[in-house]
C-alpha cells in the first residue's frame, strides 16, 4: 500500500492531498458552527473582575456629544420600550438577532437594557462568540436616568460633586432631560418625565466631517 | 526573441507551474490573514493617472467622481495606497527572482512572423484594452481572478471565466503575432 | 481570533504599506518563478500549448481557498472581515471580455506586465504604459459609462451564498474542478505537442 503512493509523480500526490482536503472540508460544511462556541472560562473570569469592559453613563453621555461614530450601542430591550424611549444612536437587537445582525468581531460594541441582566448575558454570549470590543453599559437605562437625563445633587454636596452635578446638568439639557436641583425627592413619574428622543442634530461640538475613507481595499 | 544583452547566468528553466501556483496561493492567503483584502494591481495604474491629472489640472480631477474617489480629501496622496505599494514590491521580487534564475534580459517578447515595432504597438493597444477592462470589472486577474476566486465571490468567477472566454475567441485574430 | 491581523488593530496604516511592499514582493517573485514574465508563455494558453497560466491560477486559487477556509474552521480567521469586492455582474462581464481580448492582443495582464518590465522585457513597459493611458481613458469617459458601471449591483455575495449551498461543498467542488482541469491540461499539453511533432 506505501509502495503504491510513493510511486505516484510529486504533482499526483499533490492532486491525491487536495481530494482529501476536498472531502474534509465537505464534511466541516460551514466553518463558523451556529450554535455551538467555546470559551476560556479563565480568561473570562478575569475579565470580568477586571471590569474593563463597563461604560459609565457619563462617558456614554459624552461620546455622544462629541459625536463620535466609532462604537454601535445596541439595546436589548423590546420594540415598544425602544419606541418610547431610547439612547441616541441606538439600534434596538433583540437578543437572539445578535448573531445575525451584522456585528463585526473587531468593533467596538456598547450593550445596554433596561438594568443590567440582560445586556450582561449579552456580552457573554458575544464574548464567547470571540467578539472583542463588547461593553455593557453600567447600571442600564436605569442608570442613564439617574446621571445624565435627571441629574441630582444631595444637599450636603462636596464641592467637587458640585462640580459635576453641574456638568451633568449641562449634559441632561443636551438630552432633553431636566437636572433635579437640590431636592432630589421628587422623581418624576417615569411616562410622562422621558423626553422625547432627540438625536442631537444640532450637537454643539461640530460633529468631525466624516472620515473620507478612502481607504480601497479593491484591486 | 531579439537581444540586446546577456545576463551572466544561463536562463533556468521554469518552476513546477504547480508549486509557483502554490506559493502564488500562499502570498495571497498571507494578504488575506495579515491585511484581510487580496492582492491587485490595476487600481495602482488609476491611481498614478489619478496623481498625474490631479498634479496638472487639480479642478477637473476634482469634479470627476472616479479621480474624486482616489483622491480622497485631499490630505494625502492616492499613492499612499496599499495596491501602489504593493505593485512596487511586485517589481522588485520579479526583478529578484529573475537575477536569481538569469532570466533579465532587454528585448522584445513576440512571435517570428511579427517586428518589434508591430508588437510593441499591439503592447499598446491591449494594455489600453486592458485598463478599460480592469476597471469596468473593478479589477484584474490578480484582483478579481485570484482574489475573488479564492473567496469564491460569484462576480470574480464570471469575470474569470469571461477573460478565457474573450482571450480564446480572439486568439485566432492574433495568431500573426504569436505564432 | 486574531486574523485579519490588521483588521483587528494589529498594526497601523503605515504598517500596512510596508506589509504591501512585502507581500508584493511575494507576488511578483512567484509570478517570475512560474515563468510569467514571459509574453510567449502566457499568451500560449490561448493557444492551448502551454497550459501553464490555467495551471498556476487554479493552483493558486485552491491554496488560498482551502487555507482560508481551514484557517476559518479552526476559529483563526474572521472571514466576515476579509473584504469580498461587491458584485456588478454586467460590467464585470463585458470588463472579462474585454481583458481576455486585451491579453491576447498585448500579452500581459497588469500585474505580469510590471514582473516583464522588471526582466527588462520593453514590450512590458509599453503594455504598462498603455494600462495607464487606457486607465486615464475610462476615468475621463466615466460620465458616459456610470450607468453603465453600477448596472446590475448584487452586494458582496460569494457563490455558497448564492446558490443556497455550504460553504465546503464548493470548496469541494472547486477543487474537483482543478484537479479534473489539471488532468485534462496536461494530456490536452502532450496531445498538441504531439500534433505538431506530427507535422513537422
Amino acid at each position: 500500500m506505501k509502495g503504491w503512493f510513493s510511486k505516484l509523480s510529486m504533482n499526483a500526490k499533490l492532486g491525491l492531498l487536495l481530494l482529501v482536503l476536498g472531502v474534509v472540508a465537505l464534511f466541516i460544511g460551514n466553518p463558523y458552527d451556529r450554535a455551538t462556541a467555546t470559551i476560556d472560562t479563565a480568561e473570562l473570569a478575569e475579565i470580568v473582575q477586571r471590569e474593563v469592559d463597563h461604560v459609565a453613563p457619563e462617558q456614554l453621555a459624552d461620546w455622544i456629544i462629541q459625536g463620535r461614530a466609532d462604537y454601535r450601542l445596541i439595546d436589548l430591550r423590546t420594540p415598544e420600550e425602544f419606541e418610547q424611549y431610547h439612547i441616541p444612536g441606538a439600534e434596538n437587537v433583540a437578543i437572539t438577532g445578535l448573531a445575525d445582525h451584522g456585528l463585526l468581531r473587531n468593533e467596538k460594541i456598547i450593550l445596554y437594557s433596561e438594568g443590567g441582566i440582560h445586556s450582561a448575558q449579552a456580552w457573554f454570549l458575544l464574548r464567547a462568540k470571540d467578539y472583542d470590543g463588547v461593553y455593557i453599559l453600567r447600571g442600564g437605562l436605569q442608570d442613564w436616568k439617574d446621571s445624565v437625563l435627571f441629574p441630582s445633587l444631595s444637599a450636603d454636596a462636596t464641592p467637587a460633586q458640585r462640580v459635576t452635578f453641574a456638568k451633568m446638568a449641562e449634559v441632561s439639557t443636551f438630552f432633553g432631560g431636566q437636572p433635579q436641583g437640590v431636592a432630589a425627592a421628587a422623581r418624576p413619574s417615569v411616562a410622562t418625565a422621558l423626553p422625547m428622543v432627540k438625536i442631537p442634530a444640532a450637537a454643539p461640538v461640530a460633529k468631525s466631517p466624516p472620515p473620507k475613507k478612502k481607504k480601497k481595499e479593491g484591486c | 526573441m531579439s537581444t540586446a544583452s546577456q545576463s551572466i547566468k544561463p536562463p533556468q528553466p521554469y518552476a513546477n507551474p504547480y508549486l509557483a501556483g502554490i506559493g502564488l496561493g500562499l502570498v495571497l492567503l498571507a494578504a488575506f490573514v495579515i491585511m484581510g483584502r487580496g492582492l491587485g494591481a490595476s487600481s495602482a495604474f488609476t491611481a498614478i493617472v489619478t496623481t498625474g491629472v490631479h498634479a496638472v489640472a487639480p479642478a477637473h480631477a476634482q469634479a470627476n467622481p472616479y479621480y474624486a474617489e482616489y483622491l480622497g480629501d485631499g490630505t494625502t496622496s492616492p499613492l499612499m495606497d496599499w495596491t501602489v505599494f504593493e505593485v512596487v514590491g511586485v517589481v522588485v521580487g520579479g526583478f529578484l527572482s529573475g537575477t536569481l534564475a538569469g532570466r533579465v534580459r532587454t528585448g522584445v517578447e513576440r512571435g517570428p512572423r511579427i517586428s518589434n515595432t508591430g508588437r510593441l504597438m499591439y503592447a499598446f493597444v491591449g494594455g489600453g484594452l486592458m485598463g478599460i477592462g480592469a476597471r469596468l470589472a473593478r479589477g484584474c486577474t490578480s484582483g478579481q481572478a485570484l482574489t475573488g476566486g479564492a473567496l469564491l465571490n460569484v462576480g470574480s468567477w464570471a469575470f474569470m471565466m469571461c477573460v478565457f472566454a474573450g482571450g480564446y475567441a480572439f486568439a485566432w485574430f492574433m495568431r500573426r503575432q504569436w505564432q | 481570533m486574531i486574523a485579519p491581523f490588521y483588521k483587528f488593530g494589529l498594526f497601523g496604516d503605515n504598517v500596512s504599506l510596508v506589509m504591501a511592499f512585502v507581500i508584493g514582493i511575494g507576488f511578483g517573485f512567484a509570478l517570475e518563478r512560474a515563468g510569467f514574465g514571459s509574453a510567449r508563455k502566457l499568451v500560449a494558453q490561448f493557444y492551448l500549448t502551454d497550459l501553464s497560466v490555467f495551471k498556476v491560477m487554479f493552483s493558486a486559487i485552491v491554496t488560498a481557498m482551502v487555507g482560508l477556509f481551514f484557517l476559518a474552521a479552526f476559529g483563526l480567521v474572521d472571514l466576515s472581515l476579509v473584504y469580498l469586492t461587491p458584485t456588478y455582474l454586467l460590467p464585470q462581464i463585458v470588463g472579462g471580455l474585454i481583458l481576455g481580448v486585451g491579453f491576447v492582443v498585448g500579452g500581459y495582464c497588469p500585474g505580469t506586465s510590471c514582473v516583464a518590465a522588471a526582466t527588462g522585457k520593453y514590450d512590458g513597459f509599453v503594455f504598462l504604459a498603455g494600462v495607464l493611458a487606457g486607465s486615464f481613458v475610462f476615468a475621463e469617459a466615466f460620465s458616459l459609462v456610470d450607468d453603465f458601471y453600477y448596472a446590475t449591483p448584487m452586494g458582496s455575495i460569494t457563490l455558497p451564498q448564492q446558490f443556497h449551498m455550504s460553504y465546503g461543498l464548493l470548496v469541494f467542488a472547486v477543487i474537483l474542478m482543478a484537479v479534473g482541469g489539471f488532468a485534462g491540461a496536461t494530456r490536452l499539453e502532450r496531445w498538441m505537442a504531439s500534433r505538431k511533432e506530427a507535422r513537422a
